[in-house]
C-alpha cells in the first residue's frame, strides 16, 4: 500500500468540495441564469398599451390554449393561525404555506384543475355546461350542473379556482386606477416565457402594501404571476404563479370524466340551492352590512361586529360556524379566538379596541361594536374610527 | 465467517480484464448479502408486510373511511393492483429505509469489524473498485427488496381482491397492462430513492469502523429528515431532503403521470448519489486501514 501524502488526501477531498460546488451552484443559479439568458427582447410597452392588451384577453375570455403547474405561496404573517399541511385544499389553507395545482386549459370553455396531495388529488373538470369534481379521498366524484344561463360563464365552486393569475389579474386591474404608480419592466422571466412586469405601487403613504406585480406573457398577454410585496419586505408576502406554462393545446382527455367504478356519485346545480345560491346570499348581505371609509389603497371597511356574540358563539359551537368549520376543515369560532388572542389593546382620541397586524392588512376591533380592516397602517385606522 | 474463503479466490489469479473481475466481484458479494440470514429475514419481514394489509383488508372491510392513506387503503378493496401502491406507501418513509441502511451501512464498516477489509484491500482489484462494488451490491439489495415488496403485494391482491381495470388518483381509468406497468416505473422510482439512501450509509460507512454506527447513523438521518419535512416553518428545507422525494412515487398514479415531479425527484437522488458517492470514495481512498 503506498503512504498517503497530505497532498494527496487534500486532493482526494476536493472532488466532493467540488461536487458540493457544483450541485449547489446547479441548484441555486438556475433562475439567474435563464435571467440573465432572457435579456430585454420584447418590444417596449407603456403601461397603458400593456393593461389595455391585458384587459382584452381577460375581458375576450379567449385565452390560448394551455397547460401548466400553478404554485401559490402567502405568508400573510397571521397571527395565531394554524399551519396546514398542503393536503388541505380548503380556502383557509391557502393563507399560509406554498400550494401547487396543475392547470390545463383547452379553450371553448374546457379546463381541468388538479390539486395533488400526498396519495390523494382532487380535479375539477369543465367540458362546456359539464363539470365533475372528483375527490380520490373516499372515490367521491361530484357532477355539477350549471343553470342556462350561467353556462357560458361557469364559475368553478372551488374557491381555489379564483386563484388562478387570470382571476387574480382581472381583480387587479379594476384596482389600477388614478391611485397608484405604475411602471412596466420587459425583461422579467415567468416559468421561463419573458413576460411584460407591471408594477404598481400605491401613492398612498398609509398604505401597507409597497407594491403590487403582475407578469403578462410577451407573446400572448396571459398573465402569468401577481406578486404583492408588503413595505419593509424582500419576499412577496403572497404571489400566484406559474412554475411551468406550456402554450400548446392540452390532450383531450384531460376535459373527459366519466366516474370510476365503485364511486359514490352526487349531483349539485348551481344557482338554485347550494353553494353559489348561498354565495349571492351572502355577498348580498355583506354589501348592505358595511361602510367603506377613505378611497384607492387606504379604503377601510368598517362593518358592526359584536364581539360577545362571537365569543359565545365559540362556546356554544355554533351551527352556522361548525358547518363553516367542517368545510374548511377548521374549527372556525375557535380560530377566530386564537387570533383574538394575539391582537394587541390599543387606545386613543377614537376610544379603544383591539389591535390585529399582519404584513398586509390591519384590523381593528373597537369596544363599541365595530371592525374596521383595510391594507393600512394603524394610524389610517385610528383616524377612520374617530370620524365615526 | 466463511467471508475470508469466499473472497480468498480472486486473490490467487492474475490480473483480469476490468469488467470480468468486477463482475466476479460483485457475484461473491451479492452471494454473501442474500445468503446472510439476517438479510434474509429482512427481506422476509418487508414481504409479509403487504400480505398482512392485504389480509387485514380483507377481513375488515372499510367503510369508506376518510383521510389520505386510509381512503388509499379502501382503495384495495376494489381493486387488488392497488394493494402494491398502498403497500409501498405504508413501507417507504420508514421500513424499507432502515433495510437498505442495514446492508449498506454495514458494508465497509463490517468488514473493518470483522478484520477483513485488509485482505480485500491486498486483491489487486483497488479500493474504487471495490468501493463500487459495494456500492453496486447494496443498490441491488435495494432493487431486490423493493421488487419483493411489490411482487408479494401483487400476488396477495390479486388472490384477495378482484383484479381488473385500475383507477387513478385523478379519477380516470387504465386497464390491467398498463396498470402493472406504472408498477414497474414506481418500482425504479423508488429504487432510485434507495439507491441514494445507499450512498449515503456507504459514506458513513467508509467512516467507521463499527457497522451499527454506520447503520444508525444513517437511520437517525432519515428520521430527522422526515421530522424536517413535517414542520412547516421548514418548509424551504424540504426540496434538499431525501425523504420528501421518496413519496412522490405517488405521480405514477395520476394522469397524466407526474413526469416533471419524479424527474425532479430522480435529479434529486442523483445528487445525493454523486455527493455521498464522492464523500465515500475520498475517505475510502485516502483512510489508513489498521483491521
Amino acid at each position: 500500500m503506498q503512504p498517503q501524502t497530505r497532498r494527496g488526501r487534500a486532493v482526494r477531498w476536493g472532488v466532493p468540495v467540488a461536487v458540493v460546488a457544483v450541485i449547489g451552484a446547479a441548484a441555486g443559479t438556475g433562475p439567474v441564469i435563464a435571467a440573465v439568458q432572457g435579456e430585454p427582447t420584447l418590444p417596449e410597452r407603456t403601461a397603458e398599451q400593456l393593461l389595455v392588451e391585458a384587459a382584452g384577453t381577460a375581458k375576450s375570455g379567449e385565452m390560448p390554449p394551455m397547460s401548466g403547474t400553478v404554485v401559490e405561496t402567502a405568508s400573510f404573517g397571521i397571527p395565531g393561525l394554524p399551519q396546514v399541511t398542503g393536503e388541505s385544499s380548503s380556502p383557509l389553507s391557502l393563507l399560509s404555506g406554498s400550494h401547487e395545482a396543475k392547470v390545463w386549459y383547452g379553450g371553448d370553455n374546457r379546463m381541468r384543475l388538479a390539486l395533488p396531495g400526498r396519495m390523494s388529488e382532487t380535479n375539477l373538470i369543465v367540458n362546456g355546461d359539464q363539470a365533475w369534481m372528483y375527490e380520490s379521498e373516499g372515490n367521491k366524484a361530484t357532477r355539477i350542473k350549471l343553470p342556462a344561463d350561467a353556462a357560458a360563464q361557469p364559475q368553478p365552486p372551488l374557491p381555489t379556482a379564483a386563484v388562478t393569475p387570470q382571476e387574480a389579474a382581472k381583480q387587479l386591474l379594476a384596482m389600477a386606477a388614478e391611485h397608484s404608480t405604475v411602471s412596466v419592466t420587459n425583461n422579467e422571466q415567468v416559468a421561463g416565457r419573458t413576460v411584460y412586469q407591471l408594477v404598481l405601487a400605491p401613492k398612498a403613504a398609509g398604505s401597507l402594501v409597497k407594491e403590487v406585480r403582475l407578469a403578462l406573457d410577451g407573446e400572448t398577454y396571459v398573465p402569468l404571476r401577481v406578486q404583492v410585496y408588503a413595505k419593509n419586505a424582500i419576499e412577496p408576502a403572497f404571489e400566484v404563479g406559474y412554475s411551468t406554462v406550456t402554450f400548446s393545446p392540452p390532450a383531450a382527455e384531460n376535459f373527459t370524466f366519466t366516474p370510476p367504478a365503485g364511486a359514490k356519485v352526487e349531483e349539485i346545480t348551481l344557482g338554485e340551492a347550494g353553494p353559489g345560491k348561498q354565495e349571492k346570499e351572502v355577498k348580498k348581505e355583506v354589501a348592505g352590512m358595511f361602510d367603506l371609509v377613505g378611497k384607492g389603497w387606504t379604503t377601510v371597511a368598517v362593518v358592526p361586529f359584536d364581539l360577545a356574540k362571537m365569543t359565545a358563539g365559540a362556546e356554544r359551537g355554533e351551527p352556522a360556524g361548525a358547518e363553516q368549520g367542517e368545510r374548511g376543515g377548521f374549527d372556525e369560532p375557535a380560530l377566530a379566538e386564537t387570533v383574538l388572542k394575539a391582537a394587541k389593546q390599543v387606545n386613543g382620541s377614537w376610544g379603544s379596541g383591539r389591535l390585529i397586524e399582519t404584513k398586509l392588512a390591519t384590523a381593528l376591533l373597537t369596544d363599541d361594536g365595530r371592525l374596521l380592516a383595510g391594507a393600512v397602517t394603524p394610524d389610517v385606522l385610528f383616524e377612520a374610527a374617530g370620524r365615526k | 465467517m466463511s467471508t475470508v474463503e469466499t473472497r480468498a479466490r480472486p486473490v490467487v489469479r492474475t490480473r483480469r480484464p476490468v469488467l470480468v473481475s468486477f463482475g466476479r466481484l460483485l457475484g461473491s458479494e451479492l452471494g454473501l448479502t442474500f445468503r446472510r440470514p439476517r438479510n434474509l429475514a429482512m427481506l422476509a419481514v418487508l414481504g409479509a408486510v403487504p400480505v398482512l394489509i392485504g389480509v387485514v383488508l380483507r377481513i375488515v372491510t372499510g367503510d369508506g373511511a376518510a383521510g389520505g392513506p386510509e381512503a388509499m387503503l379502501s382503495m384495495v378493496a376494489g381493486n387488488g393492483l392497488a394493494l402494491t401502491f398502498a403497500s409501498m406507501f405504508v413501507l417507504v418513509p420508514l421500513l424499507l429505509p432502515v433495510t437498505l441502511a442495514v446492508v449498506a451501512g454495514d458494508s465497509v464498516a463490517g468488514e473493518a469489524s470483522l478484520g477483513t477489509l485488509r485482505y480485500l484491500l491486498t486483491a489487486p482489484a483497488g479500493r474504487t473498485r471495490l468501493l463500487a462494488v459495494k456500492y453496486a451490491n447494496a443498490v441491488i439489495f435495494g432493487f431486490a427488496v423493493t421488487s419483493v415488496v411489490a411482487l408479494t403485494a401483487l400476488v396477495t391482491g390479486f388472490l384477495l381482491f378482484p383484479a381488473g381495470p385500475i383507477t387513478l388518483l385523478s379519477g380516470s381509468t387504465v386497464p390491467l397492462a398498463e396498470g402493472l406497468l406504472r408498477v414497474l416505473i414506481m418500482i425504479g422510482y423508488v429504487g432510485v430513492g434507495m439507491a441514494a439512501l445507499a450512498a449515503v450509509a456507504l459514506a458513513f460507512s467508509t467512516l467507521t469502523e463499527v457497522p451499527i454506527g454506520a447503520i444508525a447513523a444513517t437511520v437517525v438521518l432519515v428520521v430527522i429528515a422526515q421530522v424536517l419535512g413535517t414542520i412547516p416553518q421548514l418548509s424551504v428545507l424540504q426540496p434538499y431532503l431525501l425523504t420528501s422525494w421518496w413519496g412522490s412515487f405517488d405521480g405514477v398514479l395520476r394522469d397524466p403521470v407526474a413526469t416533471g415531479e419524479m424527474g425532479e425527484g430522480l435529479l434529486a437522488f442523483g445528487a445525493y448519489i454523486v455527493l455521498f458517492g464522492s464523500i465515500a470514495w475520498a475517505r475510502f481512498g485516502s483512510r489508513d486501514v489498521t483491521s
